[in-house]
């Protein structure tokens, strides 16, 4: 896409470039017909269809995923997973197994509110009355940084919270080992 | 002044349209439209969503088909007219598009 | 002059607009003698004083400007505050409550308190050049709107001074703004001092449309008026229908703020997307109000430089007729990210993608005329090169953005920083710049100093790349909008540092700009006439541009010539309606498309009266913000005063003779015209009115279907004992239509119309009264839910709008007594009708809508 960007900028700038020069006879309909409509309407068909295409893929299913839930609270963020026995809940600390799809379902306690983790792509709003779900897979083991993306305020900047992704088979153990620390920072 | 009128029909049409089927999009999706099955395997999101399309895409080919070719030199009183019935089709061709390409809720 | 003559002149049928239209010279009169009669009855009243009652769109135009390039100032010095801020990764510089308010009021000065300002001051001193006449429409309007512009953005400025501004960004996101998450008055000061300066916007929308329809000059068919008049004539559309949103939204936060009503508390039955959905509504056409008139800058500046016609003229106006359309259609791609379902996204991202191909066309249309002519490469042409290179950018991220899923990645970041500044800046600033080098020798009288302006224009350029091109790296790296530290990212502090280095660097070289416009207007060398050599007749005056314009108006004749080859002629008063003999402002009015000659307008004078309104106003909102509502009452009711001294201003007596125009031509004065300019205004302010009415069904519709927290509790009081205040209130404005006709039919015949107008005033009165006793004890509370608030808002609307044709059936129940109204002069009942036509519709809409609430439940 950027590269594609690129090249039409060029073509612009190009063709003002070698518009300084004598005056030539210019055939309007070449310009605004042939140009305006027959480079714009192939270019912005193909972004349509090949945006829809992806959109849908990423879409959240009802395939069984694990669901977590995510509740963002003015300036932090509680995690809840289901373990298995009984939900466990992280603060400011995600953990997510690698390799598996993900729903992350999105409320908020108080205002607006953007969950967004830059290196799984997407985002998505944590609005009050409403419940959002969001569609992520993480592919390797490793510790990433989320944070809000929407302005909520005063602790906006500070609003963020750690992605741990672990191996599926270590995930609740992760999960368990976590619950615990929160509560310790907690206290 | 009439033939200002004339050319904003045919973006109005699709104004309308654009408007009604999103209007109808959401409608479905918080009364649950999708579950209700009409006959032949169609639900009923779809069926409005598609409704909704085509009718203005029916009143827009109505109007175009209704305006005199011109060609553009013949004035822009002329030919400012159809050029608007045009592009009124053309935007909704291409901005419903997503009723017959995309997940309804 | 033959009574047949005058029939074919003032004819205003449609298919007439064909046949030429052929007026006979005036004879040459000396100019020097008709500049000093027209000065006397157009210029500004002498000394101080005569700035506070000035009326004239030269005087105000520049006027709007130089306050615009004020705030544009203050917005920039904020501006470098949030780049010190973020140069270091954990800036010390400001605190975060004072960071959030100065971005918030940075986005906001420049959007509400320079670029709309700008466009339209820009809008108001040339359109009466460009059109042929010689000034706006409604004079005093142009200066109420300055003086609410004014006004409101000092309000916001003080409220920035005393560290309470505005702080919740420029979309004022609710929940975060309501009372419960934004106390105090930071969030009042955004809500109601930018409805303050939207009433200087739909003023300034009202007579832009209304003198580009109305007072072109006598044969300048709309299909072949000047490019910039097609353009400003969208954005004057656009922002009818724009604006009405937002002070919906505006007005209805407020409301739940001061007095506790739920329309976005999610608790009571309101949806905070509610406003959102309203805010973009606006929010996004506003990106085309501000791109329109740019655009049109280009279409008249490029042909001229390049010594040649424009490539494409029709295919141009038909893309400005799609933008216009197309640009409401888009406004949800600002929510791509608050969970709307995928094929509602895919509506909008399709739209989005969609309105780029007018823009395309444009921009070949552009770039065809400098391949047809040769392109000159003066100063204004470097902005305009600027505004290519910078602007094609701006569009290109601006399509990657409409594609979803990129846009769920790019959302909220600093990409989309810099994409927006390339599209405004690009698509705005440099075009406006351009305007500024083109139009200052006709403001000044004077050429500029040499070699200034190039140098400030590479500055300006390579500051402004140097700061937002890397900025699309730092978003794509992760570095969201809005934030005022980035401790945990240093590896982001470069990018930081780079833009905001070059972020002064571009202070500078506005810094420069404006060094050069001050030197020239006070140090420049006199302009000769016409510089550029242009067709348009804007040239076709002495420099400076005198108050009145044209010492005559331009006949046909005079449309397809150079400027300079009809200046002369013009000022001698060969043109139509020379000078100012009867010692009033007089021009042309002429009909919608063929600009055929139909009446005289006659304009009030230089007046305090705008000032008075608009600060009466100004009471009102400070009342608001210092939360003494029961005395907000007293500005209310001065206001109401003021608009009956407003109407009664226009009221003389009407000159039945017939005014010459030219030799053989002699045309009727307004008050003997039924379609008067101020009957095409009120239609165009009822357009609005009707847009803001039709979000007010919208979000009843949308919180009724799609807000959590319905239905609400169980109604109580509003049950079948409420139905007959309900159908009086819906059915009485009704009978004031009827009443009208009445009055109407009386007039023609010549019988004085005391009963019909009383009866109309009555009609008005009983709706309102029922209103009240509704309110008494027959409504819901409406703090409860939001279906009880909204009505209450019902009502507020059908109260106002039967208080309004009230006060109009009253006017014209005085004018009546007083024997104004006569067979040939209908006075207020042209007006008064099209209101109460008005509320006679909507009455019965608002009725079965707050019915229709009850029963969801």
């Amino acid at each position: 896409m950027l590269g594609g960007a690129a090249v039409l900028t060029l073509l612009v700038l190009v063709l003002l470039a070698m518009a300084f020069g004598p005056p030539r006879k210019v055939a309007a309909r070449r310009w605004t017909h042939g140009l305006g409509l027959g480079l714009s309407l192939p270019v912005l068909g193909v972004m349509l269809a090949a945006g829809l295409w992806v959109g849908e893929r990423v879409l959240p299913r009802d395939d069984g995923a694990l669901k977590i839930e995510v509740h963002a609270v003015q300036w932090y963020w509680e995690f809840t997973a289901p373990g298995s026995d009984g939900p466990v809940m992280t603060r400011d600390r995600l953990i997510l197994p690698a390799g598996e799809p993900v729903d992350l379902v999105i409320t908020s306690e108080d205002v607006i509110h953007s969950f967004w983790v830059p290196q799984l792509g997407g985002k998505m709003d944590a609005i009050p009355g409403r419940t959002n779900r969001l569609r992520l897979q993480a592919d390797a083991p490793g510790v990433l940084v989320g944070q809000c993306a929407e302005f909520c305020g005063l602790g906006h900047a500070v609003m963020r919270f750690e992605v741990e992704v672990v191996d599926p088979d270590d995930w609740e153990d992760a999960l368990r080992a976590t619950a615990d620390n929160g509560e310790a920072e907690d206290d | 002044m009439m033939w200002l009128a004339r050319a904003l029909l045919g973006l109005g049409i699709w104004a309308t349209g654009f408007s009604l089927v999103y209007a109808l999009h959401g409608t479905g999706c918080a009364r649950g439209w999708p579950e209700v099955a009409l006959a032949g395997g169609v639900d009923q999101h779809a069926a409005a969503l598609w409704a909704g399309w085509l009718a203005t895409l029916a009143a827009g080919l109505i109007l175009l088909l209704r305006m005199p070719r011109v060609s553009a030199e013949a004035g822009l009183r002329h030919w400012l007219p159809r050029a608007g019935a045009l592009m009124g089709v053309g935007a909704t061709l291409f901005t419903l598009l997503p009723v017959a390409l995309a997940t309804s809720c | 002059m033959t009574d047949s003559t005058a029939q074919g002149l003032t004819g205003t049928r449609e298919d007439a607009q064909d046949e030429p239209l052929t007026i006979a010279a005036n004879p040459p009169q000396r100019a020097l003698g008709l500049h000093r009669e027209l000065t006397k009855a157009w210029a500004n009243d002498s000394g101080w004083w005569g700035q506070v009652t000035a009326v004239n769109h030269t005087t105000l135009g520049l006027r709007f400007m130089g306050t615009a390039l004020v705030f544009f100032l203050i917005g920039g010095v904020l501006s470098m505050l949030i780049r010190a801020q973020l140069a270091t990764h954990d800036g010390a510089f400001l605190d975060t409550e004072l960071y959030n308010q100065i971005f918030t009021m940075h986005g906001s000065i420049m959007m509400f308190l320079f670029a709309i300002p700008m466009l339209e001051g820009l809008s108001i001193y040339l359109l009466p050049k460009l059109l042929g006449t010689r000034d706006m429409a409604f004079p005093r309007l142009t200066a109420l709107g300055y003086w609410c512009y004014l006004f409101g953005g000092l309000i916001m400025l003080t409220a920035l001074l005393f560290g309470v501004a505005p702080r919740d960004g420029w979309f004022m996101y609710t929940p975060l703004s309501s009372a419960a998450h934004s106390p105090g008055i930071n969030a009042d000061v955004w809500l109601l001092g930018v409805t303050f300066v939207e009433i200087s916007a739909l003023a300034a929308a009202v007579e832009i449309t209304v003198t580009i329809l109305r007072q072109r000059a006598p044969g300048m068919k709309l299909t072949e008026m000047p490019l910039f008049a097609w353009y400003i004539l969208g954005t004057s559309v656009m922002m009818l229908v724009g604006f009405p949103p937002l002070i919906l939204a505006s007005v209805l936060l407020e409301i739940e703020r001061a007095f506790g009503w739920p329309f976005f508390d999610v608790a009571r039955g309101g949806d905070p997307l509610l406003w959102q959905h309203l805010f973009w509504l606006f929010g996004h056409p506003e990106v085309y109000i501000i791109f329109l008139p740019a655009a049109g800058v280009l279409s008249t500046l490029i042909p001229v430089l390049c010594r040649t016609q424009i490539v494409g003229y029709g295919a141009i106006v038909a893309s400005i007729l799609a933008l216009v359309f197309l640009s409401f259609g888009l406004w949800v791609h600002h929510m791509f990210t608050v969970g709307i379902p995928h094929m509602a996204l895919a509506f909008f991202s399709a739209a989005s993608l969609a309105v780029a191909v007018p823009t395309v066309v444009q921009v070949f249309a552009w770039i065809g005329t400098m391949w047809q002519g040769r392109p000159e490469l003066k100063l204004p042409m470097y902005y305009i090169l600027g505004f290519f290179l910078t602007f094609v950018m701006g569009g290109l991220t601006g399509v990657m953005l409409a594609v979803v899923p990129f846009n769920w990645q790019a959302h909220d970041t600093a990409f989309v920083t810099a994409h927006l500044h390339y599209v405004l800046i690009g698509g705005f600033v440099f075009p406006m710049l351009a305007a500024a080098a083109w139009w200052m020798p006709q403001i000044t009288g004077r050429e500029r100093v040499r070699g200034l302006g190039e140098a400030a224009f590479w500055v300006i350029l390579i500051g402004f790349h140097g700061t937002f091109f890397i900025m699309h790296l730092t978003g794509l790296l992760g570095m969201p909008r809005r934030i005022d530290v980035y401790t945990e990212n240093p590896e982001w502090v470069w990018l930081n540092l780079t833009s905001s280095i070059f972020g002064f660097v571009m202070t500078i070289g506005f810094g420069l700009f404006v060094l050069d416009m001050a030197l020239q207007a006070f140090m420049g060398q006199k302009q000769r006439r016409d510089p550029w050599r242009a067709p348009t007749l804007d040239w076709a005056m002495p420099l400076p541009a005198p108050a009145y314009t044209f010492a005559s108006i331009p006949a046909p004749r005079h449309l397809d010539k150079e400027a300079r080859d009809v200046t002369l002629p013009l000022a001698r008063g060969e043109g139509l309606l020379p000078g100012a003999p009867r010692r009033r402002r007089e021009f042309l009015v002429t009909s919608l498309a063929g600009a055929r000659p139909d009446h005289v307008a006659i304009l009030p004078g230089n007046t305090a009266l705008p000032l008075a309104v608009s600060a009466t106003i100004g009471a009102f909102v400070l009342l608001m913000l210092a939360g003494l509502y029961p005395l907000t009452l007293l500005p209310l009711a001065g206001v109401a005063a003021l608009v009956w001294l407003w109407g009664r201003g226009m009221v003389r007596p009407v000159d039945e003779a017939p005014i010459p125009v030219a030799p053989g031509w002699q045309l009727p004065e307004q008050g003997l015209r039924r379609r008067t300019l101020g009957w095409s205004g009120s239609v165009c302010l009822l357009v609005a009115n009707g847009t803001l009415f039709a979000s007010l069904v919208f979000g009843v519709g949308f919180l009724a279907v799609v807000a959590p927290g319905w239905p609400g509790p169980e109604v109580q009081a509003a049950g079948r004992a409420a139905l007959p205040g309900v159908v009086l209130a819906a059915l009485m404005p009704l009978s004031g239509a009827l009443a009208v006709r009445w009055a109407e039919a009386g007039q023609r015949r010549g019988s004085a119309g005391l009963v019909a107008a009383g009866l109309g005033l009555l009609a008005n009165a009983v709706a309102l009264g029922a209103l009240a006793w509704l309110a008494a004890g027959h409504m819901d509370d409406p703090t409860q839910h939001a279906r009880d608030a909204l009505r209450g808002v019902l009502a507020g609307y059908v109260a106002l709008h039967a208080f309004i044709a009230a006060g109009l059936g009253g006017f014209a129940l005085d004018q009546t007594r007083r024997g104004e109204i006569t067979p040939a002069h209908g006075g207020v009942l042209p007006t008064w009708r099209l209101w109460q036509d008005y509320a006679a519709v909507t009455a019965p809409i608002a009725a079965v809508l707050a019915v229709g609430l009850g029963m969801s439940t």
